[in-house]
């Protein structure tokens, strides 16, 4: 190895271990918060690794607060939504990219224009059409709006991705006798499974993290989900910054291992579908 | 991902007389309605509550029709072009760091050789991680007596005495763009490294046979190979962008003296804290012209338009 | 169009029944949406009350309704607006009454004895009145003092047991109880209306007058005494008397900066020394209580914040709510919330009690109060003035105290326009 090479690399893996300590640094404080007892929280110098650690807080907070409960409103919410925005999608993708659609700008542009409505406008219009169909304090009515913002970006996605799948493979089904459903369930969803796990994870992580709709939507305290649950830690007077680290580092920790499990899938999907083939 | 066997385009038409291009369409029909549907029912339907509430005088459950009074009243008033001026600064800024750094990003992460899916789901975290729980913890850091951050930089002797960084207009707008830098790095990063990965490794090699420098691979092979990609997501980054509330309503509320007040948070505390629904109605729908224009560059960059939808 | 939303509409319902499955012949179901129920000192209170309520009623059940404080009032008017609201809650009567959501109680305030409702001063009672009705029902208030760390005043060779009278003797005692990397005490200028209730308690004190008796008009700059006291506050910071961060400083802050002993005093509420001796055990009966100091010439003065309660105007059982809001109201539960969850009685049959006489450091605070102006004002627009244009005046003025006479006549140009603007 020359010294230049040499040198390369080391200012190669110092410039990743500044960039890994800046962007992690923000999640190491929640859980070294979420670790301190609650004395220690307001020492000064801050403690970065409290000798007394403890899990109090995990256990004064799930006490407390009925963070499973939430945990799983929360999953059914987002999985609700997956379904939802990912069968969607998908036939749209189908739809986009097997046929010749005479609308399609307009369509697409349907589809973004609903991207990017600002959330606050809309929560007023949304809580009254929930509740004229008698759906506040429903999963449903959680799993339809999250949808509706998670759509958009799932048929962008999936759309790209279908057209790399080749349209032989439909003429070749077809000319066996197979219906368009037939082809679209059994032959080219199985194809596009990494785009559709990787829409699915977009679309699970947008649901869980949501939190506006779900603040005003759900009054049951049975029914809120674990954004809504987070934040009521948060008082005026009162933050037990250790017990809200914790119910937040709970709050994250399913989607961080979906994530860690599923991750490769996202890179191959955006790499086959935002691409141009 | 063959390109030449997406040139069938969709199952030749005329060929099969008239009956079948009518079948045809209302196949096409039968998997397109779902989403357009859905969609018309639970956005079209709230939007369009949204526009005619912009032209009433709204207060509590009392309300007038006042045509386009509402939007008389916004554009002239000076809150409203302050808050655009401020949504376009923590937009411009934000949506340059995010491409800027997650492109440096993506390019070391691709190539680390060891532990890449370590390195990767390390780095998607700030995504990952709610935007509003991202915001709590960085407001808890910024604390100006007993926050970690001017700790450090006091121990390092950056700052003589302690600063509170969200009580200032400008160190306020830099500090909540540099938590929305931190939260939307990882997703443009995700995006260029997709981008990278796709490039022929072939391509480096004949240039570094030609003997062009690192620089200059990265000027002629990478960036071009990328520029798709960077148009798409940097539009759409935008459009997230210009439209994000959690970080600023969580860290500042808009303040201090309305320096970070962007326009969904001018939306928000006209809406709720002045009970104005109308005016606030108003202000979306403007916003919504705004982030429209910046779709219309979208779709172009896409070629959606020209293409319809299939090649 | 209007035919498939019908029929999601159905569809809809049809998914609310099933949602709703075990719900046969139920009591009436109250929801109550009350501003406090997620802070944790009250909770015992409040779940304990509920108990009773329902075992004394057992035709009527109650819902609360759990909210981040924060976003109460969001929670509410998106509800309102569609009809949804909860029936019991807690609010400003004037902005609420204003927009239409909750309802007069004027019926059913006269109904009662007159003993009930001799339990409220016609003072308290103006609060709640609105155009001349009676909309809700006083629950608690917040009479702000200013309560001091006796350790941190004896260090500082000062006398605890004999606190500043007036501005020009706290400005004596500021001075000695600041230091390098302490201050006498905390500016509120954060981005709520505590920075306002803080504000007024100092004009107030100073004899100024920052609105006239009709709300029709504001006099922050105009009015000289209320300048002057302004001035007084606010320049603490740059004299280095207050912490710095003035203008992110709200309760919070203030709180913890007082509990981690940065600050020796700090303006505030009974409800204060809870969290503060929550956070800092060790403060445990080191903390006086003492009238704000005011100006000079003028009468000693501060504010009382009032909270209420109302019903809402959707609401189908304002009967059965009244009952659970007169409930709440007794005498008991109100010593408990004060003694337990440090909430400030606002009955004045309490301050005799026995409970609450015994309790030193509340009867200071009653008698305090003896001597407060109501807060909030009763205006339409108060929410928005307070939070909204008062607190950017505050925060332009800190951050340009030289230019601290021109942002208040701007402030009262702007507000006087708003406030006639109905």
């Amino acid at each position: 190895m020359t010294r230049s090479t040499l040198l390369t690399r080391t200012a190669f893996w110092l410039t990743l271990a500044v960039a890994l300590v800046v962007f992690l640094f923000p999640i190491y404080w929640m859980v070294n918060t979420s670790l301190k007892p609650s004395e220690e929280i307001f020492l000064s110098p801050p403690t970065f690794y409290s000798v007394n650690w403890t899990f109090d807080a995990y256990f004064d907070v799930l006490a407390n607060r009925p963070l499973f409960r939430y945990l799983i409103n929360s999953f059914i919410v987002a999985t609700g939504t997956t379904i939802v925005a990912v069968s969607l999608s998908a036939l749209t993708a189908y739809g986009f990219t097997r046929f010749k659609i005479r609308f399609a700008t307009a369509f697409i542009v349907f589809l973004i224009f609903t991207k990017m409505l600002p959330e606050t406008l809309l929560i007023i219009p949304y809580f009254q059409l929930m509740s004229k169909l008698g759906l506040i304090n429903t999963y449903l009515s959680l799993i339809l709006a999250y949808s509706s913002f998670a759509l958009p970006f799932a048929a962008w996605i999936l759309i790209g991705f279908f057209r790399s799948i080749p349209t032989e493979l439909d003429e070749a089904a077809m000319i066996d006798g197979a219906s368009r459903l037939d082809i679209f369930l059994k032959v080219v969803l199985p194809l596009a499974r990494p785009g559709l796990v990787a829409v699915a994870m977009f679309t699970f992580l947008l649901a869980w993290n949501a939190y506006v709709f779900a603040l005003v939507l759900t009054t049951d305290a049975d029914m809120f989900v674990i954004s809504v649950g987070v934040a009521n830690l948060v008082g005026e007077y009162q933050v037990e910054w250790n017990e809200l680290m914790a119910a937040a580092l709970v709050g994250a920790a399913p989607v961080l291992v979906i994530f860690s499990i599923l991750n490769r899938h996202l890179v191959e999907a955006i790499t086959a579908g935002a691409l141009k083939g | 991902m063959n390109p030449t066997n997406r040139t069938a385009a969709a199952l030749p038409a005329p060929r099969y007389g008239r009956r079948l291009k009518w079948a045809q369409r209302r196949a096409a029909a039968a998997f397109l309605a779902p989403a357009f549907i859905f969609l018309a029912f639970v956005v079209v339907f709230p939007l369009g509550q949204a526009f005619v509430t912009s032209l009433y005088r709204i207060r509590g459950l009392r309300s007038s029709f006042v045509g386009f009074d509402n939007y008389v009243r916004t554009v002239t008033d000076e809150a409203f072009w302050s808050s655009l001026g401020t949504s376009l600064v923590f937009t411009a800024s934000c949506v340059a760091a995010h491409l800027a750094i997650g492109l440096g990003l993506a390019l070391l992460l691709n190539r680390v050789t060891v532990a890449r899916t370590l390195f990767r789901i390390a780095f998607l975290m700030p995504w990952i991680i709610a935007p509003a729980i991202g915001a709590t913890i960085f407001l808890w850091m910024l604390e100006p007596q007993f926050g970690v951050i001017n700790y450090l930089l006091q121990s390092v002797g950056a700052i003589s005495e302690p600063i509170a960084w969200l009580g200032r207009p400008w160190s306020a707008l830099v500090s909540v763009i540099l938590v929305d830098v931190w939260r939307g790095v990882p997703f443009m990063m995700l995006l260029m490294l997709a981008g990278l990965q796709t490039i022929p490794i072939e391509l480096y090699e004949a240039a570094r046979i030609d003997g062009a420098t690192p620089l200059q691979q990265f000027r002629y092979i990478t960036l071009p190979n990328l520029a798709y990609l960077m148009i798409v997501g940097t539009t759409l980054d935008i459009i997230n962008t210009i439209r994000h509330f959690d970080i600023i309503a969580v860290m500042t509320g808009g303040g201090p003296v309305s320096a970070t007040e962007v326009l969904p948070v001018l939306l928000y505390n006209t809406a709720f804290r002045a009970n104005r629904l109308g005016e606030a109605a108003t202000i979306g729908i403007l916003l919504l012209g705004i982030v429209l224009a910046f779709s219309i560059v979208y779709i172009r960059a896409m070629r959606l338009d020209r293409d319809g939808g299939r090649d | 169009m209007i035919k498939s939303l019908k029929r999601a509409a159905s569809l809809g319902s049809m998914a609310a029944i099933l949602a709703a499955a075990p719900a046969l012949a139920e009591p009436v179901t109250i929801e109550w949406q009350n501003i406090n129920l997620t802070e944790s000192q009250y909770e015992p209170v409040w779940k304990h009350m509920v108990a009773d309520f329902e075992a004394a009623y057992p035709d009527i059940k109650i819902k609360p309704v759990l909210v981040a404080r924060k976003d109460h009032w969001t929670k509410f008017v998106t509800a309102a607006q569609a009809g949804e609201a909860p029936c019991v809650v807690t609010t400003d009567i004037a902005p609420a009454a204003y927009n239409g959501y909750i309802q007069s109680l004027d019926a059913l305030w006269n109904a009662e004895p007159e003993e009930f409702r001799n339990g409220w001063s016609e003072d308290i009672m103006r609060g709640v009145r609105f155009d001349g009705e009676v909309y809700g029902l006083p629950t608690y208030g917040g009479i702000y003092a200013e309560i001091y760390n006796r350790d941190l005043v004896e260090a500082a060779g000062l006398d605890a047991s004999n606190p500043p009278e007036t501005f020009a003797e706290y400005k004596t005692w500021a001075e000695a109880l600041s230091g390098d990397d302490h201050w006498a005490t905390a500016i509120l200028g954060g981005p709520t209306d505590t920075t306002t209730r803080v504000l007024l308690s100092w004009i107030y004190a100073n004899g100024g007058e920052p609105f006239d008796e009709d709300m029709t008009e504001s006099r922050f700059a105009k009015d000289p005494k209320s300048l002057e006291a302004i001035k007084a506050y606010l320049g603490m910071e740059a004299a280095k008397l207050a912490a710095p961060g003035a203008t992110t400083t709200n309760y919070l802050e203030q709180t913890n900066l007082f509990a981690q002993q940065k600050i020796a005093t700090m303006r505030n509420a009974f409800w204060g020394i809870a969290k503060v001796v929550g956070d800092n055990p060790d403060l445990e009966g080191k903390l006086f209580v003492a009238m704000p100091p005011h100006g000079e010439g003028a009468a000693p003065a501060t504010v009382a914040r009032q909270g209420s309660v109302a019903i809402s105007a959707n609401c189908e059982h304002p009967e059965e709510a009244w009952e659970f809001i007169k409930f709440d109201a007794q005498a008991k539960y109100a010593i408990e919330r004060a003694l337990k969850a440090n909430f400030m009685p606002l009955r004045n049959d309490l301050a005799d009690a026995p409970e609450v006489a015994g309790d030193e450091m509340l009867s200071k605070f009653l008698t305090i109060g003896q001597s407060a102006i109501a807060y909030p004002p009763s205006h339409p627009y108060w929410e928005d003035i307070s939070s909204g244009d008062i607190v950017e005046a505050v925060q332009a003025a800190l951050l340009d105290p030289e230019r601290t006479e021109e942002i208040f006549t701007a402030l009262d140009e702007k507000l006087t326009e708003k406030l006639n603007d109905i």
